[in-house]
Parts: C-alpha cells; sequence; structure tokens
C-alpha cells in the first residue's frame, strides 16, 4: 500500500458494508429510537409544567416510570445504532459540491447543512443525556434541561427532513435483499469481514448489551446484569438519593426542633404543626414509585398523612392547586406547585416513613411529598411550606 | 479529486415537483422538519443566553470532531491492522467484539470515568466500574481468540 496524502475521497471506502443497505436497517431502528425519546422527553418536560392546561394524568402511578425508564433505555440504545448508522455513511463526508450547477449547489448545500445538523445534535443529545443520568456536568454554564429539550426539537426536525430527503431510497433498500447493490457506492465492492445481515445483527445486539448493562436502575429484574448501571439500586429503605442533605444544605434546618410545617391559607398561616403532630394524625399507606428526570426509579412503601386530609382540617378548599416549599435555600425546586388533581388524590401523601422506619435524613426527613405519577424531582423534599389559595 | 454525486432525491423540476404526487409529500415532510428544527433553535436562543450559546456551539464542534476525526480514524487504523495481522477465521469475531465492546465503552463513558460521584451520596456510580471493563475487556479477547481458533482452517481439518 502507498501512503497517500491526498484527502479521502468516497472511492477510498471499498467495503461494502458501508451502504445504503445496512444504513437504513440501523437507522430505521435508530429513528424509532429517537421517536421514543422524543415524545417520552416531551411527557417528562410537560409533566414538570408548573400549572397544565389539559390535567397531567394522576393514574397510573407507574407512568412517569414506565415513560422515563423508556427515555434512558431508548437513549442508550441509540448510542450503537448512530455509531453504526455513522460507520456505514462516513464515505458522503467526504463527497465533493456540484461547483458548476448553481441550483444543484444550493440543493446539496442544503441537504449536507441537514446532516450536520442532525449528526451534531444526535450526538450531542445523546453525550449530554447520557452525563445528566450519571450526573455529571462538564459544562459550565448551559443549562441541561432547557438545553437538552431545546435541541430535541431541533434534532428531530432534521432527521424529519432527512427521511424526506432520502425516502426512495429507504424505501428502496428496505424492500429490497440487504445484498442488492442497485444504490451502491460505485467502487463499493470489497467483501468486509462480515456479511452486511451480520453487521445489521450485530448493530442490534450492540444495543441490546448497552440497554442490558445499564437499565437495572430502573427494571429491578436487570439489577445484576446492568454491570454499568449509575446505581446499584440500594439506599436507605431500599431507595437511592438523587440530593443528600448536605448538598442541599438542610441538614441542621431538617433536624431542628423547631422545625414546623406551616400551611397557608390565603396568605395567613393557618397551622404550624410539628414533627408529633403529624404523627398523632390519622397514618395512610402507600406503594408509589419514585422515578427520577435522571432515568433511575424504584418503588416504595410510603406511610403518613394524606395531603387532602391535612387541607380538610384547616378548611382549604380541596380543589385547588398547592405550592410547595422545601427547607432547601435555592436550586429551580424549591418552591414548586403541586396541581390540584394530585392534591386531591388519596395516594398523595406528607410522607414520613419509608419501608415502615422513619425517613433517612437524605430522603428528605422529617417529611417529604410523595405523590403518584410524578417526576421525582418535583417529589418534594424537607418541607416546610404548603400554600393555598381559596 | 471525486466526480460530485448529486444529492440522493430527484429534486429537478417545479414541474416533476406539481405532477408527482410522492415529491410533493416529500416536500410538505421536509418543510415540517424545517418547521420543528427552527421551533427549537428559538426555543435555544430564547432560553439562553450568548455566553451558552458559544459553549454549546463549542459542544457541537467538539461532537462531531470527537466522531468523525478522532473515532472515524481510530476505527480506520484498527481495521487495516485488523486486515494486516488477524488470519481470515479471526476476524469476523473480532469485528462483531469491536462494535458491541467499542459500542458499550463509548455509552458508558460517564460510568467508568465516576466523574459526577459524590462523596455525600454512597448511592450513586455505586458499583466497581473500571473493574467490571477490565474483566469484560479480558472475556471479549478470550472469546475472539477462541472463536479465532476454532474457525481457522487447522481447527477445522482437525475437527
Amino acid at each position: 500500500m502507498t501512503a497517500r496524502l491526498a484527502p479521502p475521497s468516497p472511492e477510498s471506502f471499498t467495503s461494502r458494508l458501508r451502504s445504503p443497505a445496512v444504513a437504513a436497517r440501523v437507522g430505521l431502528w435508530l429513528g424509532i429510537s429517537f421517536g421514543i425519546c422524543f415524545v417520552t422527553g416531551l411527557i417528562s418536560h410537560y409533566a414538570q409544567l408548573p400549572s397544565h392546561p389539559i390535567p397531567f394524568p394522576t393514574s397510573p402511578s407507574w407512568g412517569y416510570r414506565l415513560t422515563q425508564g423508556l427515555h434512558v433505555v431508548t437513549g442508550i440504545a441509540a448510542i450503537p445504532l448512530l455509531l453504526v448508522k455513522l460507520w456505514s455513511v462516513l464515505p458522503k463526508l467526504f463527497e465533493g459540491f456540484p461547483l458548476r450547477d448553481p441550483r444543484a449547489l444550493v440543493l446539496t448545500g442544503l441537504e449536507r447543512g441537514s446532516i450536520a445538523v442532525l449528526v451534531a445534535a444526535s450526538i450531542f443529545q445523546l453525550a449530554t443525556g447520557v452525563a445528566n443520568a450519571a450526573q455529571w456536568y462538564p459544562w459550565s454554564s448551559f443549562s441541561f434541561r432547557t438545553t437538552h429539550y431545546a435541541i430535541a426539537w431541533v434534532a428531530i426536525g432534521a432527521l424529519v427532513v432527512h427521511i424526506a430527503v432520502k425516502l426512495p431510497i429507504i424505501r428502496d433498500v428496505l424492500t429490497s435483499d440487504i445484498d442488492a447493490t442497485s444504490h451502491d457506492r460505485a467502487g463499493a465492492t470489497e467483501p468486509g469481514p462480515l456479511s452486511r445481515r451480520a453487521l445489521v445483527r450485530t448493530a442490534f445486539a450492540a444495543a441490546g448489551v448497552a440497554v442490558l448493562a445499564t437499565a437495572g436502575n430502573t427494571v429491578p429484574l436487570l439489577r445484576r446484569v446492568s454491570v454499568f448501571a449509575v446505581r446499584t439500586g440500594e439506599g436507605p429503605g431500599g431507595v437511592p438519593i438523587n440530593k443528600s442533605a448536605k448538598a442541599a444544605r438542610v441538614e441542621e434546618s431538617a433536624t431542628s426542633s423547631d422545625w414546623r410545617l406551616e400551611v397557608v391559607v390565603d396568605g395567613t398561616v393557618a397551622a404550624a404543626l410539628s414533627y408529633d403532630d403529624l404523627r398523632a394524625m390519622p397514618q395512610h399507606t402507600v406503594g408509589l414509585p419514585i422515578a427520577c428526570v435522571e432515568g433511575w426509579s424504584a418503588q416504595g412503601t410510603w406511610s403518613g398523612v394524606r395531603l387532602a386530609d391535612l387541607l380538610a382540617s384547616v378548611d382549604a378548599p380541596a380543589d385547588r392547586d398547592v405550592s410547595i416549599t422545601s427547607l432547601q435555600e435555592s436550586g429551580p425546586y424549591r418552591r414548586t406547585t403541586l396541581p390540584a388533581n394530585f392534591a386531591a388524590d388519596e395516594r398523595t401523601l406528607l410522607a414520613l416513613d419509608l419501608s415502615g422506619e422513619p425517613l433517612a435524613l437524605d430522603h428528605g426527613y422529617p417529611c417529604r411529598l410523595i405523590a403518584p405519577n410524578r417526576p421525582g424531582v418535583l417529589q418534594t423534599k424537607w418541607l416546610s411550606r404548603l400554600e393555598v389559595s381559596t | 479529486m471525486t466526480t460530485p454525486r448529486r444529492p440522493s432525491p430527484p429534486l429537478r423540476s417545479s414541474e416533476q415537483h406539481r405532477r408527482d404526487p410522492g415529491v410533493r409529500a416529500r416536500l410538505a415532510l421536509g418543510a415540517l422538519g424545517v418547521l420543528v428544527g427552527l421551533y427549537g433553535a428559538l426555543l435555544f436562543l430564547t432560553r439562553q443566553d450568548p455566553g451558552q450559546w458559544l459553549e454549546v456551539a463549542i459542544w457541537f464542534g467538539a461532537g462531531v470532531v470527537a466522531h468523525d476525526v478522532v473515532l472515524s480514524a481510530l476505527v480506520i487504523g484498527t481495521c487495516l491492522v485488523g486486515a494486516r495481522v488477524l488470519p481470515q477465521a479471526w476476524r469476523a469475531p473480532a469485528t462483531i467484539a469491536l462494535v458491541v465492546w467499542g459500542a458499550l465503552t463509548i455509552a458508558t463513558i460517564p460510568m467508568l470515568t465516576r466523574a459526577g460521584a459524590r462523596a455525600d451520596n454512597a448511592t450513586l456510580l455505586d458499583r466497581p466500574y473500571a473493574a467490571t471493563w477490565w474483566t469484560m475487556t479480558a472475556i471479549v479477547v478470550v472469546v475472539v481468540a477462541v472463536a479465532g481458533l476454532l474457525r481457522s482452517p487447522r481447527a477445522t481439518r482437525r475437527g
């Protein structure tokens, strides 16, 4: 082989594996993964809105756990699929532009531009998503939540453009034999170490292995298999912790004997309940999952005071949004809104116990909110105040 | 240099667009994609400030360079070396192993580095990821070697 200094051209790539037949087959499942990621991401962002034009349902209680688990699982599966997909189309990166035909040049430029956006946005989404799942934020300025949401629309938009451009080829190669050569690049004729079918199956296997190795975060059955899961699922009361009391800087205020849960109705403190006051009220036990936006979830058995009972005891109306404040002194989730339908649900508790034990400090001692089908980040810990307006 | 290739679809004359319902549907789909993408860009530009735009732009560029330049060159180099060094019988198992092992390694970088681990939270990143990765890598090497030996002509002759 002679050394070449010229940049590669599409003709430098001679393997017949780098073909539309492989790209479309892997791309189909990559597109499905992206679609599921997008829809489940939209559900999560909708669930986190302070108010819902269409009420977010409280049932099934495991709904958010399912959609959030799907989001992370399909995102992980998309990584091997994207890598193989990009490998199969790499020669296109080195294609020239039709410089002499202005019209073709504009069309080619637009198409290549949309591909550049699609590739950059896809890599960005998968990289930031996996980093966020492991609570790693190697960037300094931008907000993960806002950016991951906005770029998701960019990625899906570019994907739809890509599908529109490629549709005839996609249709042709998906309805032909995988070894058909009608859409192959000229010169892409060398047999690779695998057949095309074997390469596509390998991509699917890699996606499956990546899912099995990480999904134990959210699928309890896989805990022992998921050797690369971000969490074992262990924790006080059998539930992991997202943010510790230390990180939230509430260690002192949450353990103080002066702690009271204030219930404010129309701006007036209607009750200030001590831990013992809450313990003296009728206690209820529910099994509810905690499902975090970072993609882990766990089922817990929670006991405490029914929120609806507490609101009724101070004559607050049952059909109002409840503003919930934590002892945390800062952070975007210090103060959140619990929609009226969640406040009225009899499964929504001001939990004092988890798995029959008093809440661990890191789980929100003395008292936390637990509601069905609600993003974990809004299951406020270390409660300090509930506010209702009549 | 190379012969410039046309963009794949037959988006040629506006007359053809009018005649072919397939092309019209694709144009509509493409327009929808552009709108969705622009909505995302608008969300991004209005909800983040210019300093944040710049950092996201750097991340966009870095992701593409990491894949299109670094990873692609590594894979091409590995394949060139593999094609010279490995006997024919070893190449298929080695390729399968490279895809599965490589993709899993890339997908688990945040776990392998444990960069997000925090002293105050023992429930986060609480597995021996690096040890597991080395074990997995050793198993992959052994499996490829066994598969290569079993598939080699000498083994086939003996069998």
